[in-house]
């Protein structure tokens, strides 16, 4: 009997193993089959951050309110900031899809952004808040090119068809000060009461009330004009398409026209506090002498052949938008986002 | 029952040894036919094969390559040493390459693009209106002048500036697409060789790279490939004549292989297949299979002779006899586990399949029939052919496997079995899918065309590329601003990865059109605010060029555009995220009126032939597990056996991946084949052996002595083969083409997995266990055959 049981013991415990024997193939080759058909082999999406600051962002304007906080605008809605003189940038969130074509700040919290369809964004807390606000269209076309601050929330934007936008309050309400017209206005410049435009089809305006009323100014040229600066109430420089600088020693009332040293295009002009500086194109970039007579050409880089649509000056330091974001200290072109 | 079988097997053994001259005439017949038509076969690489059947980026490819540019695009750099290419010796040599490309068969004409074809256009304003000309064509620039307006052109047009000409201005690409039903590799390689080698010189150094490059070398290279086959076939010969010392023993087994070869290759041109240089190693893995069931029954032949055969055709007989089983499981068994391998959706693996299996089905006859036929017809008294003697070296070998096997030392082999198997198999985790590295794995790091490969790549954006399909749902959706902002987005997304080194579609041709309306405006550089606008825009583009100028980026109908990204390398890592990155943009991007499609180019096939590599080889070892467990348990009527046999199996499958993870070979298009017709191997030496066990027990009961028996007799077998196979696989290592000493040395552990497993393992492995389908039960004794020595009895 007791020879019996164990002999069962013995005999249920092969039986055991061999029913796991036997179905161990059956298992093995089932898991197989079940993870080839069944388990998806997708990759461990390295979740790729972007950089703040991409290979293809295009960055129209840049202001820098401190020494140290630089702002840039650029392509689909696109707005970064540095507290760190550009070590460091962050995006900024906003509320807009557009191209913004410029920025101009009051100080480090309060500053106004312009762009394409009208599209104004305003901040009054650095940036963490980027609030649209709404202002006078045409209805042909709303396209903002330059912003410009001024203080006691003062502000001036300009853009397609004659639009000349004013607010007084931070950019929470904004004003059309000129009629439309079919003609647009790249740039606005103020320094005091005295100001001037300019724009398409060489087209200037100026105005020595602070913009409650402008004049126009016949210039030397038919070709827009892209950029206009001042270094004090008598001598200005503005700079256009296909190289064109001119020069004025009486307030903008008389423009003469430069000795062109390159073809490229002008998009900004600059008073550095020693000297006139223009860039523009394929990445030219003019130096003129304080009495604006004597230019030099020639690329910031030779390796650089980017286009520039604004250059800033902080200290002995320049930021430059354009088709990229760009630092300049000395000969050393530093560009954001690329190695 | 069984012995019924046996009845009828030794029948058919009479009968062959007895009209063994009709066998030998039919044999022969039938190889001088099957050698005809092997001679005919074609040896070719057909790009279309390695590509997944219905896959849908694919079939995008499929529809789409004819004008977004397909997956057999050549590119060529020249770069200059010093200065810049806007330089008359530069400009002449890319026209001449440009106009010499022409005639090269295969290439699509319309799909050759330089600074000196017609489709590189600059647009620009003029007072007559805006016009579009082509930027160096029909005629280079005559004067410093005319270079400088070139140079300006390059400059301003993004285009070019980049693509087309690299940003520090040294060097510049001329891309060529070839029409994949008419490429023929070799041809297309050696013509853009000489081509590029009369490019090269005053102060330009010419680059080339491209799927018909690489596959064309790799034809360059089919003379090289066939004297390495050669040499290792015969260094093949001088080792089994140095081992067995007989001229039987060498000449048999290869008289197996060829005839195997023969019949395969012959099989192969009836089923109107062609042979790919990159799988001939494939051949050598078969052949392998041949020569060892053949040296088994040599070996087991010439053990007969010694243990006093009366004739030698009564030895083959006996060696044949108790050899079949193993030898037709082996054959079978094998013939499965290469058949399964067709269950993966790619054309190219199917065929080789379908040739793998007639192959080893031919073994049947090369092997079980030939022979011992020949066999037959040796002499009886041992001739040797040189004094040199090995064989008490392998017999000292062999005595160790017993002595391991019978000792304590199991126990080790066991356990180290068990820890190879479960390291090997974590470590196989790290096996990639896809190209493991940069450049290509089939070429050694330091070739040319790999070093060409970087070079471009570091002067562009990358040489690879893959378009994304952007199909509108109704015609003209393609210029709605929503859509082309969305395509100039997801671009912007997809060059976040740092291996895309930049993107094109018509987001960034409009824009540029739009800049040069407005007055060259770098603020107007952007979409047309309408859908008529952007028509305008593509208008311009367009006007006054040939129709089709614009089939790179957007069909006529402006419903399909494409998106075309170029990549810097084709890791597999590289291609997994890229198509994942897509698949999260357009989920979290949806588009009103247009839809992305994956993928098409080199890099979207490559995603798609990765997409089912992994999933088709796991499948694949599952059915090839299944087929053995099948024969095995069929053949002894035991699942135990099927599980027994899985051991080698699945060891050999962890060992290889681990290999691969480790000397970073990714499981690629190319590994493919040898990889997935190795899933079933490293079992044949086993049947042997395990069989020779179980023959041997029918005539006593010590299973000690029993395995011994049968290492001394099989193992000898086993030991020639691997020896011989293993050493001459090792000279592929001096092959030019990285794969195949890759490939070789994956065999090379085959061999040596299958040998080691079969001496060591199985053995140890059936002492300790005691299979009941080897050594019998209670119920169910191994029968002692009639002249069994009488059972030990232990003496009172």
């Amino acid at each position: 009997m007791a020879a019996d049981s164990t002999l069962s013991l013995g005999g249920a415990l092969r039986a055991a193993s061999g029913v796991v024997a036997s179905s161990l193939p059956l298992l093995i080759i089932g898991c197989l089959l079940y993870a080839a058909f069944f388990i998806k082999w997708e990759p461990e999406i390295s979740q790729l951050q972007a950089p703040a600051i991409e290979r293809r962002d295009v960055f129209y304007g840049v202001a820098a309110p401190g020494a140290s906080v630089v702002w840039a605008v650029g392509s689909y809605g696109k707005i970064v900031r540095s507290d760190d003189g550009g070590e460091h940038w962050t995006i900024q969130s906003t509320p807009a899809a557009v191209h913004l074509q410029a920025i101009s700040a009051w100080d480090a919290d309060r500053a106004v952004v312009v762009g394409n369809a009208g599209d104004v964004l305003v901040t009054s807390d650095g940036g963490r808040n980027w609030r649209s606000v709404d202002v006078p269209r045409s209805e042909i076309a709303n396209k903002l090119l330059q912003v410009r601050t001024l203080p006691n929330g003062i502000a001036w934007a300009v853009g397609e068809v004659g639009a000349v936008l004013r607010t007084q309050d931070y950019g929470a309400h904004w004003r059309r000060v000129l009629e439309e017209k079919d003609q647009a206005w790249n740039d606005i410049f103020l320094l005091g009461a005295d100001g001037w435009m300019v724009g398409e089809f060489g087209a200037m305006l100026r105005t020595r009330d602070g913009g409650e009323s402008w004049s126009p100014k016949s210039g030397p040229l038919k070709s827009s004009l892209m950029s206009v600066r001042f270094r004090d109430p008598e001598n200005g420089v503005a700079v256009g398409l296909s190289g064109a600088v001119l020069v004025t020693h009486d307030g903008g009332d008389n423009w003469l026209e430069q000795p062109r040293v390159t073809r490229e295009h002008l998009n900004s002009v600059l008073w550095d506090g020693k000297r006139w500086i223009a860039v523009g194109d394929k990445g030219v970039r003019l130096i003129g002498s304080e009495d604006g007579t004597r230019w030099q050409g020639g690329r910031i880089s030779d390796k650089d052949l980017s286009w520039r649509t604004q250059i800033i000056a902080v200290g002995e330091r320049y930021y430059l938008a354009g088709s990229n974001l760009a630092q300049l200290e000395g000969d050393q072109l530093h560009i954001y986002g690329r190695d | 029952m069984k012995n019924k079988t046996f009845k009828a097997l030794e029948h058919f053994i009479d009968l062959i040894l007895k009209y063994r001259v009709i066998v030998l005439v039919v044999i022969a017949g039938i190889t001088a036919v099957m050698a005809y038509l092997a001679g005919h076969i074609a040896v070719k690489t057909v790009f279309s094969d390695l590509l997944p059947k219905n896959h849908p980026y694919v079939e995008v490819n499929n529809r789409f390559k004819q004008t977004f540019g397909g997956s057999n695009m050549v590119s060529i750099m020249l770069e200059v040493e010093k200065g810049d290419v806007f330089d008359m010796t530069v400009l002449r040599k890319v026209q001449q390459i440009t106009q010499s490309l022409q005639k090269v068969e295969g290439v699509d004409t319309y799909q050759i693009i330089s600074l000196a074809s017609k489709k590189v256009k600059e647009v620009r304003a003029s007072t007559e209106g805006i016009e579009s000309r082509p930027l160096m064509w029909p005629n280079l620039p005559t004067d410093d002048a005319e270079i400088a307006v070139l140079r300006e052109s390059v400059l301003n047009n993004p285009l070019v500036y980049g693509p087309y000409v690299s940003i520090d201005m040294k060097a510049t690409l001329i891309t060529a697409d070839f029409t994949d039903s008419e490429v023929d590799y070799f041809k297309a390689y050696r013509q853009i060789k000489e081509i590029v080698d009369n490019a090269r010189g005053d102060g330009v150094l010419v680059r080339v790279v491209g799927e018909p490059i690489l596959y064309g070398l790799v034809n360059f290279y089919l003379t090289e490939t066939i004297q390495i086959f050669a040499v290792t076939v015969s260094a093949l010969v001088l080792l089994l004549l140095l081992i067995t010392r007989t001229w039987h023993g060498t000449l048999l087994p290869l008289t197996t292989g060829a005839v195997s070869a023969i019949w395969a290759l012959g099989a192969a041109k009836l089923m109107g297949f062609h042979l790919d240089p990159l799988v001939i190693v494939v051949a050598f893995l078969i052949t392998a299979q041949a020569v060892s069931n053949s040296v088994q029954l040599v070996s087991r032949f010439e053990d007969e002779v010694a243990n006093g055969a009366p004739s030698t055709k009564a030895a083959a007989r006996v060696s044949l006899l108790n050899l079949f089983k193993p030898g037709m499981l082996a054959v079978v068994a094998d013939a499965g586990c290469v058949l399964v391998v067709a269950l993966t959706p790619i054309p190219m693996l199917e065929k080789i399949s379908y040739i793998g299996t007639a192959w080893i089905l031919s073994i049947m006859i090369s092997a079980l029939v030939l022979t011992p036929v020949l066999l037959s017809y040796c002499r009886l008294e041992k001739r040797y052919a040189h004094p040199i003697d090995i064989l008490p070296a392998l017999r000292w070998i062999l005595n160790l496997c017993s002595a391991v096997v019978t000792s304590r030392a199991r126990y080790g082999v066991v356990i180290g079995a068990v820890a190879v198997f479960a390291i090997s198999a974590l470590y196989a985790f790290n096996l990639k899918v896809g190209d493991a590295n940069p450049g290509s794995p089939i070429l050694w790091p330091d070739s040319a065309y790999n070093q060409d490969a970087t070079a471009i790549n570091n002067k562009f954006q990358g040489s690879d590329r893959m378009f994304v399909v952007v199909g509108g749902r109704n015609e003209g959706d393609l210029k709605e601003p929503a859509v082309l902002e969305s395509m100039e987005r997801f671009q912007k997304y997809m060059e976040a990865q740092p291996e895309v080194g930049g993107s094109l579609s018509l987001a960034d041709v409009l824009p540029a059109v739009k800049r040069v309306l407005r007055e060259g405006n770098a603020r107007y550089q952007e979409i047309g605010n309408t859908a008529n606008e952007n028509g305008e825009l593509a208008y311009m583009f367009v006007s006054g060029t040939d129709p089709g100028d614009m089939d790179r980026f957007a069909d006529p109908q402006a419903q399909n555009g494409s998106v075309t990204l170029f990549f810097r390398d084709h890791q597999g890592e590289t291609i997994r995220t890229a198509i994942a990155r897509v698949k999260d943009y357009v989920a979290q991007n949806p588009m009103e009126k247009a839809d992305f499609m994956l993928a098409g180019g080199l890099i979207g096939v490559l995603a798609a032939v990765n997409e089912v590599i992994l999933s088709g080889q796991i499948e694949a070892i599952a059915f090839a597990l299944l087929v053995l467990v099948v024969c095995c348990t069929v053949t002894y009527r035991s699942m135990v056996a099927g599980v027994f046999f899985m051991i080698p199996v699945m060891l050999s499958n962890t060992l290889t991946f681990s290999y691969m993870a480790w000397k970073g070979i990714g499981m690629n298009i190319n590994t493919l084949p040898v990889v997935a017709l190795g899933i079933g191997l490293g079992v044949d030496y086993t049947f042997y052996i395990v069989d020779g066990i179980r023959e041997e027990l029918h005539h006593h009961r010590d299973v000690g002595r029993a395995i011994a028996k049968s290492i001394a007799s099989a193992g000898k077998g086993v030991l020639i083969t691997a020896l011989t196979l293993i050493t001459s696989v090792v000279l592929w290592s001096f092959s030019s083409l990285r794969l195949q000493a890759d490939m070789g040395v994956l065999i090379a552990i085959w061999l040596s997995i299958s040998a080691a497993s079969a001496l060591f393992l199985m053995p140890a492995l059936v002492y300790l266990f005691q299979p009941e389908f080897i050594v019998g039960s209670k119920r169910h004794p191994i029968e002692l055959a009639p002249d069994a020595e009488p059972v030990p009895v232990p003496t009172a």
